[in-house]
């Protein structure tokens, strides 16, 4: 498993006094996940699966990330789907599509992250 | 931070396995972005948010997990439903005579004013039909509840079908509200109908996989 680090470029223009300035997209289609202002700009870092892997590879690749929107209650989102419970946590994915996983939500706090570079901002 | 919605409704989707349920679930599945991390694991429950009369309205949507293939679900499943779609499978009989079970089974597990409403799903193989219209519109008269013929692949009802459900839903909570605030004297109320709007969104998009 190989864990690689992501960043966001110019992530200061996406956020506004701590929170997402413009609404979540999803990044394959137009479902909208997240309102303006509704989540809280937090830098925690996470091991994430990938969204993607080549046909060649057999295991999924972890992405360790560290830039995530903060929403503390799951019925903010706009749209959004939950996975089943996996590695003790419940991933998010985009409603329409399913892409993912886009996020996490943790069982214990019942708080959600969604990965500054795995939605659109738009 | 403010409440951002004025409902929150938690719906169920009951039936037997492979009538559709999960593309009930309005999955994009036509451009569906497969991840294999995230359909072996699958999804749990979905969050969409619809407008109702000016009023935002949260669905929480659960999916039966496979539970249904030992034709029953757990009383656990039920708690906290306010609204139930039985769906079968027009091309399918058996998924249509096992909605009376499944309808047993939610009298003796869920709450006794969930609202339900029966859909027969994949009305565009109508080539291979095995239920009349008719039979499906009886069955539903017999329970006393909606029905409609749904096409998740050719996108006909699917999002109409969410939305009265959620409208009965939405008209049962605040009649509750109402007379929990004001009781009825015995006097009749009259109120227009409102006018039924049609927003274009996520439902109209979902398909068959």
């Amino acid at each position: 498993m190989t864990a690689l680090t992501q960043s966001v470029p110019d992530m200061e223009a996406l956020i506004k006094d701590g929170s997402n300035k413009s609404a979540l997209t999803c990044l394959h289609c137009p479902s909208r996940i997240l309102n303006a202002s509704v989540g809280t700009y937090v830098e925690k870092e996470f091991s994430l699966p990938a969204m993607t892997k080549l046909k060649s590879q057999t295991d999924t690749e972890n992405h360790v990330l560290k830039d995530f929107w903060k929403v503390s209650d799951m019925f903010h989102f706009e749209n959004v789907g939950f996975s089943h419970t996996a590695d003790g946590v419940k991933y998010l994915t985009c409603a329409d599509c399913e892409m993912g996983p886009i996020g996490w939500h943790d069982l214990q706090t019942k708080e959600n992250f969604v990965a500054l570079c795995r939605v659109k901002n738009s | 931070m403010a409440k951002t919605y004025d409902y929150l409704f938690k719906l169920l989707l009951i039936g037997d396995s492979g009538v559709g349920k999960t593309c009930v679930l309005f999955r994009f599945s036509e451009d569906a972005f497969n991840t294999s991390f995230i359909s072996t694991i699958g999804i749990d429950f979905k969050i969409r948010t619809i407008e109702l009369d000016g009023k935002k309205i949260k669905l929480q949507i659960w999916d039966t997990a496979g539970q249904e293939r030992f034709r029953t679900i757990t009383t656990a499943y039920y708690r906290g439903a306010m609204g139930i779609m039985l769906v079968y499978d027009i091309t399918n009989e058996k998924s249509f005579e096992n909605i009376k079970n499944w309808i047993r089974n939610i009298e003796e597990n869920a709450s006794a004013d969930v609202e339900k409403m029966l859909l027969g799903n994949k009305c565009e193989l109508s080539e291979k039909r095995q239920v009349s219209r008719e039979r499906g519109e009886a069955l539903a008269i017999e329970y006393g509840i909606k029905f409609m013929e749904t096409s998740a692949k050719a996108s006909i009802n699917v999002e109409e079908a969410f939305y009265t459900l959620a409208r009965d839903i939405k008209a049962k909570t605040e009649k509750k509200l109402k007379e929990a605030s004001n009781p009825p004297k015995g006097g009749h109320q009259l109120k227009p109908a409102e006018p039924q709007r049609k927003p274009t969104n996520w439902l109209s998009r979902c398909s068959l996989l």
